[in-house]
């Protein structure tokens, strides 16, 4: 027996959407299950994408409408591989799919909903920038453009109290509260896992003060505070306050000692940062501190350039034992600058770029889909032989940050590569 | 023949319905039934894009026997495919249906409804003008030649052709060069995770040899293409007998054409000639693929080894990738040579951007080698000059110095580039046509840039590339499939073309040729993608892109602009 003309997709970043896209163009059944309510990954965070600046939304939209809109993917969201069973060609697969409570196919987006819904979170999404409510889209323009109900939350739901105010507030009979969550199983002849990665959890370095200081940020809060549909609608105003920073620090290579490698994108982050900063608020002074300028491409030496240039920022090097302190809402960055020397800055606000890291989920998923991980703990290739997408467990291939940290250019490249993996796999079965 | 058009308006439950009077739409539109020629059906709908809502209207479709069709309603995003479906499943040509947005142009956007109810209005009535000035478009079907050409034996090159031949698939692969491989083909050293490439790369060149679906032409280059995606002619000549010509019928193309160094030479800080101990890293990878061992012109084995990073990183304006660690790789082997070689590694940044690069790294640092971060470095032959980063100066002799100069395109790049018609990066490699989300495709659609010809990367980075490549062709070019072109594509009015030329030099698809004879300019339907920059550029007002000609535009604008 074999399922060979149907494969999955694990994760809808831009690396599963461009494999899934490319899938289904070349008559597979795609199976693409994402665990959020919303399709898009990580760049979908970002304003605007180096080497280019351009909007990152503009770019990756058309993308998400395709995968949505083709007849070829069946897009699974809030959905969780469960189980993989079987080989190459007829794998067993068990999918976890959540319910959302409100229908995909009568939910025209409209967004009534939201607003008479008792109860607010804080949105993860927005990094706990901003709040959301139960029934909820994690930011406006998401895609699909159809909100979810978290039922731990919900009044109604969760069985804490009697609510119906979203229920009455669709004009469309949209949202079912008795939906329940679904456990499904798929055949499939290939599987291709593209969960992305994480960020080091800066609050373990005490020294750069995250967590203790409202205005020391990740470059992922960093990107959702400088989205205009992020929560401030991209008003860069320090936590908890109005104020606007004068002056930033941006750190570079925060946690790559303690991972024991570079994550090659981070120093073009830093340095997208900076334009932004430049950008919004002109009269602000920049600070990049940093040890090794990794820009390996083509273009982005240029960028980094231009970026100097335009920001005016002040670059030291080999700093070390750097200590970020708070007085009178000034932070202080003390540092080792490069000719040996004890130094130090005032700013008003820091941003630390943390390493890329194996997402949360990939010993669960390495378990699931029986590979091995990396020294580090990324997804696994198979050993030897310059492998590229294939794991050790035939049929399941790798692409985008789950393989290791990368950019979209070598994201999507690997997805590429991945499709072909994958069909060649499949036509060597049934040949 | 007299025209009827329906106009359906969506309420989208209350989105459209509660901010804008639709009656009061319905009743405007309608006036223009009076002409003789012309009947309107106009009415509401509840949702349009439901599974009742498109049912409504392939009935409505059919049964009033409309000749066009405008739907107000919402983006053109969300629904434009939806309604194309809903037309081609009738027999109404998709070319003549025009979606209006009047919900987030209009309803979502204005708070008083009268206003909001008037821009719609308008814009309803140019999407009705317009709709009675577009014609029909037919797809029409190619057959295609799923055959691909590779240019360059590199690993790229190699790989490409490697991942693409099968029984349906024919791959010429050409090489200028007498032997296939490339630069990686003669390493003998390689970096930790990638042990058994030397090997791996020798079966690749192998299989490549032996495939009963892979033509291989050493000392062959490129002539010419002509053609588009499915269906390039190309010639191909051999360069030992210039009378040996080829001629090819493909549907794609590979650009593999690698990399060459940057002559470390030319620069003013490092002055050496060929009797110094100075060489390049390729230069040292292949002593030892020739000797298994590295020594200096008098034949001994060096004891200080100077390595110097980014030779000519500022000049060519770009970080090479990859020699950081070709670096490291290259000192590690001096100390497996002789492990009381001194070696100095000078630097400005370290680029070690994958997974493993730090750790080798390390490795290396932990075994002795010194890593010396310099603002500035000369030489003048193995005396080394430079000053670190608190500003000391410094100067050495060492017994041998390895330079890793900047990787640049190959030498023929930009007539390569020229040949295919395809553009180069302002550093000289090939562009690709979106560099995040399209980066191995160029702007003409079927030829493609992997490997070191598309930038600096190392053999994984290469690999990746010319395996996406393949891909793409696999999904585009199913063999016994057809395509589809574009058929909104630009067209030149005999009558009015002076022969200026001006829409070739805008054309970046190269889809305009020039017919000598009649003197004017001819667009290749089928490489032409639509883009209409042609269309702007013509001081004469001869091309005209089809569903965008000027009098569909008029007719939108002057209804819209009132
Ligand atoms: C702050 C920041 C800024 C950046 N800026 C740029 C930039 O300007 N330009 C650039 O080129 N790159 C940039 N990058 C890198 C870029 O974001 C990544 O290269 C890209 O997002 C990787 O895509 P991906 O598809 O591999 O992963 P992701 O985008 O992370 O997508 C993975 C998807 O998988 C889903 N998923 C995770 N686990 C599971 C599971 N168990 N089951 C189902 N689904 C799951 C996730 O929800 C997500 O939707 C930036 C990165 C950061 C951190
Ligand atoms: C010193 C050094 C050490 C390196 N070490 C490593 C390492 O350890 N690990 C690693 O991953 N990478 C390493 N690299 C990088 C590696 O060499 C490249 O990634 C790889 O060789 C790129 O392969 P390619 O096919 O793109 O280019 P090439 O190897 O340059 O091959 C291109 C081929 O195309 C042919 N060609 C060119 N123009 C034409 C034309 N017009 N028509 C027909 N044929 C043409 C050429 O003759 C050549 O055969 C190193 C590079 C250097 C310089
Ligand atoms: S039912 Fe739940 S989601 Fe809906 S409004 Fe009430 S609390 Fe919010
Ligand atoms: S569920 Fe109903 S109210 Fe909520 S966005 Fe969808 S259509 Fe609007
Ligand atoms: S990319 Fe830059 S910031 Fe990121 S780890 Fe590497 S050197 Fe540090
Ligand atoms: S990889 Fe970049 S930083 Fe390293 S030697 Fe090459 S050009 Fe210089
Ligand atoms: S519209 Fe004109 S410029 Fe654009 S691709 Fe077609 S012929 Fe070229």
């Amino acid at each position: 027996m074999s399922f060979s003309n149907q494969v999955l997709v694990i994760g809808a970043g831009i690396a599963g959407m461009e494999a899934s896209l490319m899938l289904a163009k070349s008559g597979k059944k795609v199976f693409l299950v994402e665990k959020l309510s919303l399709i898009g990954g990580n760049v979908i965070k970002n304003e605007e994408s180096f080497p280019n600046l351009e909007c990152s939304t503009c770019m990756v939209a058309p993308i998400q409408q395709a995968v949505l809109q083709d007849p070829n993917i069946e897009t699974m969201t809030l959905s969780t591989v469960e189980k993989i069973d079987g080989d190459v060609g007829h794998f067993e697969v068990s999918v976890l799919k959540k319910a959302r409570y409100a229908s995909m196919t009568d939910c025209i987006g409209c967004g009534m909903c939201y607003e008479p819904c008792p109860v607010s979170l804080s949105n993860e999404w927005e990094e706990n920038l901003g709040e959301k409510k139960a029934i909820y889209v994690p930011t406006a323009g998401s895609l699909p453009n159809v909100p979810a109900i978290e039922a731990e939350h919900c009044l109604q739901l969760s069985g804490k109290k009697e609510c119906n105010a979203c229920v009455e507030a669709c004009m469309f009979g949209a949202i079912d509260l008795s939906e329940t969550d679904e456990q499904m199983q798929l055949e499939v002849g290939a599987i291709l896992l593209a969960t992305g990665s994480d960020l080091f959890d800066v609050s373990q370095l005490t020294q750069f003060g995250y967590g203790k200081y409202p205005s020391v940020y990740t470059s992922i809060e960093f990107e959702r505070l400088f989205a205009s549909n992020g929560p401030t609608l991209g008003e860069i105003k320090i936590r908890n306050s109005d104020r606007q920073p004068k002056a930033v620090a941006m750190i570079h290579c925060v946690g790559r000692e303690e991972q024991g490698y570079c994550s090659g994108v981070c120093c073009m982050v830093s340095l997208k940062h900076a334009h932004f900063l430049k950008h919004k608020l002109g009269d602000v002074k920049l600070f990049n501190l940093y040890t090794d300028f990794c820009v390996p491409d083509k273009t982005h030496q240029k960028f980094q350039k231009n970026i100097i240039e335009e920001t005016q920022s002040i670059f030291h090097t080999s700093m070390k034992d750097i200590k970020v302190t708070e007085a009178d809402s000034v932070l202080n960055v003390a540092y080792i600058d490069a000719k040996g020397k004890e130094a130090s800055l005032n700013v008003d606000m820091v941003i630390l770029a943390p390493a890329i890291i194996p997402g949360k989920d990939t010993e669960v998923l390495s378990r699931i889909a029986g590979i091995e991980t990396t020294e580090i703990g990324f997804l696994g290739l198979k050993s030897g032989g310059l492998s590229t997408v294939e794991t050790a467990r035939e049929g399941v291939f790798l692409a985008g940050c789950a393989e290791g940290p990368k950019d979209v250019q070598s994201s999507v490249t690997q997805a590429e590569s991945a499709v072909g993996g994958m069909l060649a796999r499949l036509s060597s079965l049934t040949s | 023949m007299k025209k009827k058009v329906g106009i359906y308006i969506c309420q989208c439950g209350p989105n459209i319905a509660d901010n804008v009077d639709i009656d009061k739409i319905i009743e405007s539109v309608s006036a223009f039934n009076d002409a003789d020629d012309l009947e309107i059906v106009a009415k509401p709908y509840g949702l349009l894009c439901s599974g009742e809502g498109k049912d409504y209207l392939k009935q409505e479709i059919e049964e009033n026997g409309l000749t066009h069709l405008v739907i107000g309603a919402c983006s053109p995003r969300d629904h434009n495919n939806t309604f194309i479906g809903v037309c081609k499943e009738t027999s109404l040509n998709p070319y003549l249906y025009k979606l209006i947005n009047i919900r987030e142009h209009c309803a979502w956007i204005i708070h008083d409804k009268d206003k909001a109810t008037e821009k719609a209005i308008q814009y309803i009535r140019g999407g009705l003008r317009r709709v009675l000035y577009q014609s029909e478009l037919f797809e029409n079907k190619l057959d295609t030649n799923p055959d691909v050409l590779v240019i360059g034996g590199g690993i790229a090159g190699i790989e490409a052709a490697l991942s693409l031949a099968d029984a349906d698939r024919q791959v010429f692969l050409i090489e200028k060069t007498d032997r296939l491989g490339g630069k990686a083909a003669t390493f003998k050293t390689v970096l930790p995770k990638q042990q058994d490439a030397v090997e791996a790369i020798q079966l690749k060149i192998q299989t490549v040899q032996d495939h009963p679906h892979i033509q291989v032409m050493l000392n062959t280059r490129l002539d010419r293409i002509i053609g588009f995606l499915g269906n390039f002619e190309a010639e191909v000549r051999s360069i030992d007998d210039a009378e040996k010509m080829t001629e090819l019928k493909i549907g794609a193309m590979v650009v593999a054409s690698g990399f060459s160094l940057y002559d470390a030479s030319t620069h003013p800080d490092f002055i050496f000639s060929g009797d110094d101990e100075v060489y390049t890293a390729l230069q040292i990878e292949q002593m030892i693929a020739e000797k298994n061992q590295v020594t200096t012109r008098s034949g001994k084995a060096p004891k200080s080894v100077a390595m110097i990073h980014c030779v000519g990183r500022e000049e060519v304006g770009y970080c090479s990738q990859i020699c950081c660690n070709a670096m490291i790789k290259l000192a590690a082997r001096f100390k497996t040579q002789s492990p009381d070689t001194t070696v100095k590694v000078f630097f400005r940044d370290l680029c070690l951007p994958h997974q493993d690069d730090q750790a080798f790294y390390n490795e290396i640092k932990a075994q002795g080698v010194e890593f010396v971060r310099v603002n500035r470095i000369a030489t003048e032959g193995s005396q080394i000059k430079f000053t670190t980063m608190d500003e000391n100066e410094g100067s050495e002799l060492f017994d041998m110095v390895v330079l890793a100069p900047a990787m640049i395109p190959a030498d023929g790049t930009p007539d390569l580039a020229t040949k295919l018609g395809i553009s180069l990066h302002e550093t000289g490699f090939f562009q690709e046509a979106h560099q995040a989300i399209n980066p191995v495709a160029t702007a003409t659609d079927g030829i493609f840039i992997v490997g070191t010809a598309h930038g600096p990367r190392g053999i994984q980075a290469t690999l990746l590339q010319a395996q996406a490549a393949a891909s793409k062709i696999r999904v585009q070019l199913i063999p016994g499939e057809q395509i589809v072109p574009e058929v909104r594509v630009s067209e030149t009015l005999e009558a009015f073309c002076m022969g200026c030329k001006t829409c070739l030099e805008v054309c970046h698809y190269g889809a305009i040729v020039f017919d000598e004879d009649k003197g004017i300019s001819v667009v290749k339907e089928a490489v032409c993608r639509g883009c209409g920059n042609c269309v702007g550029s013509c001081p004469s007002g001869a091309i005209q892109l089809k569903h965008f000609t000027n009098p569909q535009l008029y007719q939108e604008m002057i209804e819209a602009v009132q």
